[in-house]
């Protein structure tokens, strides 16, 4: 599977992962450099602090209009902005942040596991998959906050099955992504489901689509062709 | 790049935990609830730590909390508020997660109506 093939640059409609030239390398000096990786002392909570069940480390991606699509590099691209081992290193972190409802073109923020990288080609991503929800604008900040805050709660209850989640701020409407390390294991997703039902207080007819990773990286692409879920 | 580290394999189940409560409102509501966390005990690996919703946003009030990171890195946009925006006062605040003015959805019931899916 030659990923150099794939240099398609598709701007309509926007549902396209950028990256029409991704290297599988994980060697570290691919990664963009101000990632914090240089220094790699490990996080933990503080005293007094509630530890979280896992470590996440908080990723941006933005695609940058002027570069073509195919000198750009999504591994070389992705951002780490931090890592958080606490409840309160979470809300830290991210309250120093902007609320994806008011994040500028095409970009992304991810919390994954510490030690899981937001692509598809990671160890932990490779048999795996994500259900997405579309959003119209105006519900991404709300919908990410809830997202979040279950994922760290761990309401999930998939054992050790969850990787991450994204948002994906696209021309017309915004996407919620959840990523779980094994794609065809039904009873995983089905709960998944069901408990992103309950928590976002999702209404009963919310379409919901699961894609495997190995779609993606097929035709290249994080949101077309997924399986639609009422 | 796998995860590794799984923090409840290797450790004998605890037996107690012990969680300080100093302010009345920490208390979960939910009487089969226990503050600091719901502890469920799984036998394989001890106990997993969850938090429900209601209590991780009520640990954003905590002085700790609130502090900003130290090494955050500087991405214009989104570590530090857009520089386009202006709205009424306190732009940062409109922009960062940090204002508390998202309170009202945190309803269950009656939130904003359907959203309609644009297919």
């Amino acid at each position: 599977m030659n990923q150099f093939d794939h240099l398609k640059d598709d701007d309509t409609g926007d549902n396209e992962d950028p990256a029409a030239n991704r290297e599988g390398k994980s060697d570290s000096s691919a990664v963009n450099n101000h990632n914090n990786n240089g220094r790699r002392k490990a996080i933990s909570p503080g005293a007094g602090e509630h530890p979280l069940q896992y470590n996440y480390t908080f990723w941006y991606f933005r695609r940058t209009p002027s570069r073509p699509a195919n000198t750009q590099s999504y591994e070389q691209n992705i951002r780490q902005i931090g890592t958080v081992a606490s409840v309160e290193q979470f809300w830290k972190l991210y309250s120093h942040l902007v609320r994806p409802g008011d994040l500028i073109g095409h970009s992304d923020f991810h919390i994954f596991k510490e030690g899981i990288k937001p692509m598809w080609e990671d160890e932990a991503n490779k048999n795996g998959g994500k259900w997405i929800i579309r959003l119209r604008k105006g519900l991404a900040s709300r919908f990410w906050e809830n997202i979040i805050l279950a994922m760290l709660g761990e309401q999930f209850m998939v054992g050790e099955e969850i990787c991450g989640v994204v948002v994906s701020i696209r021309f017309q409407e915004d996407i919620l992504s959840i990523w779980n390390k094994t794609a065809n294991d039904q009873v995983t997703t089905s709960r998944i489901r069901d408990t992103l039902r309950r928590v976002l207080n999702l209404p009963p007819n919310t379409i919901m689509e699961y894609k495997t990773h190995n779609d993606s990286l097929k035709d290249n692409s994080s949101f077309r062709n997924t399986k639609i879920t009422l | 790049m796998s995860t590794g580290c799984q923090k409840t394999t290797s450790r004998a189940i605890p037996t107690t935990r012990r969680v300080t409560i100093n302010d009345a409102a920490h208390m979960p509501h939910d009487y089969s609830t226990t503050p600091g966390g719901t502890l469920f005990s799984t036998t394989p690996g001890g106990t997993r730590i969850i938090y429900d919703r209601k209590f991780l946003l009520d640990c954003r009030s905590s002085p700790v909390a609130r502090t900003p990171p130290r090494c955050l890195p500087n991405i214009p946009g989104v570590t530090s508020p857009p520089s386009a925006h202006n709205d009424k006062a306190h732009p940062p605040q409109q922009i960062l997660n940090n204002n508390n003015c998202t309170a009202p959805t945190d309803k269950t019931a009656g939130e904003d109506a359907q959203f309609e899916m644009d297919i």
